[in-house]
């Protein structure tokens, strides 16, 4: 699965850390996700959508990026 | 809510501190192994006990390290926990070999009870407070040296249940045991870019 994660963090000037506090997890689990290493749960899907505002669709998608 | 910082960058004494760190736990690493290999009456159950032990006490010095360098709240104690659990499991595989000169073996076997209870409530903790991904590395290992130790046991046992070679003691069993959960855990950290 791709997303757009990177993009929509560094839109906004986040670090990783500040990322990962808003979510509730690691800074390693936002990189994994970042480089595609680790698909989240629907629930943390879901969480990352509101953080960013934005449907989930248009943050992650199953085609190429 | 956000800080809007950058991703932090370590400063020049922290790299060096780390550098220094590492350097320091290869060193003693290194000598302890050479001592043990040197020590030609030494069973390869212990040497690999040993091995393991060194190598488990090493991991969780590491990561106090990089915790005490590199701060992480979230997933909070997450980070204390790995390392009492890294620890206390150096401890035990070290306890039976180098405790008995220190107690009688029922103390140092009651003592080795009492650590386990620890690590796992400990375990249990991390489990609990860990993030998903951090969870799915912890099943991940799980599944690949079950894997691994299923398969291995069974062969083991038909070829020494045929008389094929002979019996290992329940103390070499823990060791390969252990080497198989510490690597099949490596792989599947570096699986998901830990590391």
């Amino acid at each position: 699965m791709n997303n757009r994660l990177k993009v929509l963090r560094a839109e906004r000037n986040w670090s990783q850390a500040d990322l990962a506090a808003a979510l509730g997890v690691s800074r390693q689990t936002v990189n994994a996700l970042e480089t595609g290493r680790y698909d989240p749960s629907l629930p943390l899907a879901f969480k990352i959508a509101r953080v960013f505002s934005q449907p989930i669709e248009s943050i992650f998608s199953d085609t190429g990026a | 809510m956000m800080s809007q910082a950058e991703d932090r960058r370590q400063s020049l004494p922290q790299k060096i501190g780390i550098a220094v760190v590492l350097g320091g736990l290869g060193a003693l690493t290194g000598y302890g192994m050479a001592q043990i290999f040197k020590d030609e009456g030494a069973p390869w159950p212990d040497v690999l006990a040993m091995a393991m032990a060194v190598a488990l006490i090493a991991v969780g010095l590491l990561s106090a390290a990089v915790m005490a360098t590199r701060p992480s709240s979230v997933p909070k104690g997450c980070g204390i926990l790995q390392v009492v659990v890294f620890l206390l499991a150096g401890v035990m595989l070290l306890a039976p070999m180098y405790a008995p000169a220190l107690a009688t073996p029922d103390v140092v076997f009651g003592g080795i009870v009492v650590l386990l209870a620890i690590q796992t409530v400990a375990n249990v903790l991390l489990w609990r407070r860990a993030d998903e991904m951090l969870r799915q590395v912890m099943a991940d290992t799980s599944v690949m040296a079950f894997w691994a130790l299923q398969t291995a046991l069974f062969l083991y046992a038909a070829a020494e249940r045929l008389g094929l070679i002979e019996t290992i003691s329940g103390w070499g069993l823990t060791g390969i045991l252990m080497a198989v959960y510490l690597l099949a855990s490596i792989v599947a950290s570096a699986r998901r870019g830990i590391t």
